[in-house]
């Protein structure tokens, strides 16, 4: 019962969240606010676990799975795939449910039970439209770009710590990562972000946006937010796996 | 002028207000007292439409609220400020975006224009100079007037406020009391206001509505509240030893 009645108000609340803006000159200001802030101030992080996780995976390719039978380049194209097909896809939106979710729920959350909220509804403004609106948008659509800086700095960790555990050369290692590269797998990763994306802005707002209470239920909110998101993330991660590799 | 009949709303089986009618009037500054947890908040809510009433009409110059299409509300909700108990300013908005936020969401007006408008706000409620610091760069009685400022912003028919004097000093409760009472007449407001602080009901209570358990006990004004027998406003009224102590002098006054 209580589950039914979440979904069915966060389908309410997202039927109010696509309502025609107020004025679109305002939620474009919100929007461009958003992406800097859920976006570009997501890169650094994104940049660093990605240089991390490539050169981790290259060196568990090395340690793992070099043998005298298989070609030393499938250290450069494992790292590749297993960057492109999960790691900077999904991984990465469990990352950004937890920096970019718990940022969100705790805003909306706090803006709840300080009436920042009551208070633009008194308005006369759609205050799910006007808060919530503007994340989607740019979480949805800065989620492939973070996708594609990820695989990017992952790929780099790769080419340097390859080469340094002295079993891969950066030729080799240049080979790996443009042999046997199958564009869908791109296009594929890129469905699922948009997807996670979506998932990551909506599940924290519907969280943060009918809190009641006070700071502790804010705080309990936002790890709801994180928890309910990531698992949301692994489970439409299988089903997309299963209708898009089909 | 808002009228009220017969309005009901519960909670979770509870009751919180239990036929309650009223008439708040037009440019008078009309207050809602009552003690904590007797319904005063959630009647305001409901009268602005933030809770839904279970039965009652609720008139906004003889238009009810419940009957009215969503577009309509919407146009009521242009014609109301509220200012509530903490302010509710928003957070990432200085206080100048504040006080422009309704003329930016509902005018067409260029910024010069929207400027002039909230630096005319700000000055009637003698704030200068804070134009562009942030809601947690100033005091809470700034918080206060700030939103008042932005409840005036688009001209209000309708002025709501929530416990406006909580967490002030005296001295700045009265400043905000005049300072309503003021904006009330000049503008030919109907205002409703939320209170326990006795200081509001003596210098701006020009219509009273006591309410207990959910329910309307006392309806008068600031000199008639002093003489009433209702034994439960009393109760409220000269509860502390200050008021106490004022009750004996008044009534030794009228002894003599």
């Amino acid at each position: 019962m209580g589950v039914l009645y979440h979904i069915g108000q966060y389908f309410l609340l997202l039927v109010r969240v696509f309502k025609k803006p107020e004025k679109n000159s305002i939620y474009r200001q919100q929007l461009v606010f958003e992406i800097e802030k859920l976006g570009i101030n997501s890169i650094g992080i994104v940049a660093i676990i990605s240089v991390f996780m490539g050169g981790i995976i290259t060196l568990q390719l090395t340690y793992n799975m070099v043998s005298p039978l298989m070609p030393n380049y499938i250290i450069g194209l494992g790292n590749r795939d297993t960057l492109i097909l999960e790691f900077s896809s999904t991984i990465l939106s469990l990352m950004l449910a937890g920096k970019v979710g718990s940022n969100i729920a705790s805003e909306l959350g706090s803006m709840r039970i300080t009436e920042q909220i009551d208070s633009m509804e008194i308005m006369g403004v759609n205050s799910a439209s006007y808060l919530i609106l503007p994340k989607i948008i740019a979480v949805v659509f800065m989620s492939p770009l973070l996708f594609i800086i990820s695989v990017a700095c992952g790929l780099f960790g790769g080419l340097i710590t390859g080469p340094l555990s002295g079993t891969v050369t950066v030729a080799t290692y240049i080979t790996g990562i443009t042999t046997l590269f199958v564009p869908y797998y791109v296009a594929f990763s890129i469905i699922k972000t948009f997807v996670f994306g979506f998932l990551i802005a909506t599940v924290p707002a519907y969280l943060g946006y009918y809190v009641q209470g006070g700071a502790l239920e804010v705080g309990r909110a936002s790890t709801k937010a994180v928890v309910n998101t990531s698992i949301l993330i692994l489970f439409f991660d299988l089903v997309l796996t299963q209708l898009l590799f089909k | 002028m808002i009228e009220i009949k017969n309005i009901c709303k519960s909670f979770e089986g509870r009751d919180v207000l239990k036929d309650i009618s009223a008439v708040f009037e037009k440019g008078k500054t009309n207050l809602i007292i009552g003690q904590s947890g007797s319904g005063k908040t959630v009647l305001l809510k409901s009268i602005v439409g933030l809770f839904e009433i279970e039965c009652g009409e609720i008139l906004f110059d003889g238009r009810d609220v419940r009957t009215m299409d969503f577009k309509e509300q919407k146009l009521l909700r242009q014609e109301i400020g509220m200012v509530f108990q903490n302010g509710a300013l928003f957070d990432s908005l200085t206080v100048e975006e504040n006080v422009r936020f309704p003329m930016d969401m509902f005018t067409n007006k260029g910024l010069k224009e929207k400027i002039k408008r909230v630096n005319f706000c700000l000055d009637r409620v003698n704030i200068k100079e804070s134009n562009h610091l942030y809601p947690s760069e100033i005091s809470g009685g700034m918080r206060k007037r700030v939103a008042i400022a932005r409840a005036i912003a688009l001209n209000p028919k309708y002025l709501f406020c929530d416990e406006p004097n909580s967490g002030l000093d005296p001295v700045t409760s009265i400043l905000i009391d005049s300072l309503i009472k003021d904006i009330t007449a000049e503008f030919d407001i109907t205002t409703i206001i939320n209170t326990h602080d006795m200081n509001s009901v003596m210098e701006i209570g020009d219509k009273i509505l006591f309410i207990s358990e959910g329910q309307k006990c006392w309806e008068g004004n600031n000199t008639q509240i002093f003489s009433t027998r209702n034994k439960k406003l009393n109760a409220f009224v000269f509860a502390s030893p200050f008021s106490k102590k004022f009750r004996e002098l008044k009534k030794m006054e009228e002894d003599e």
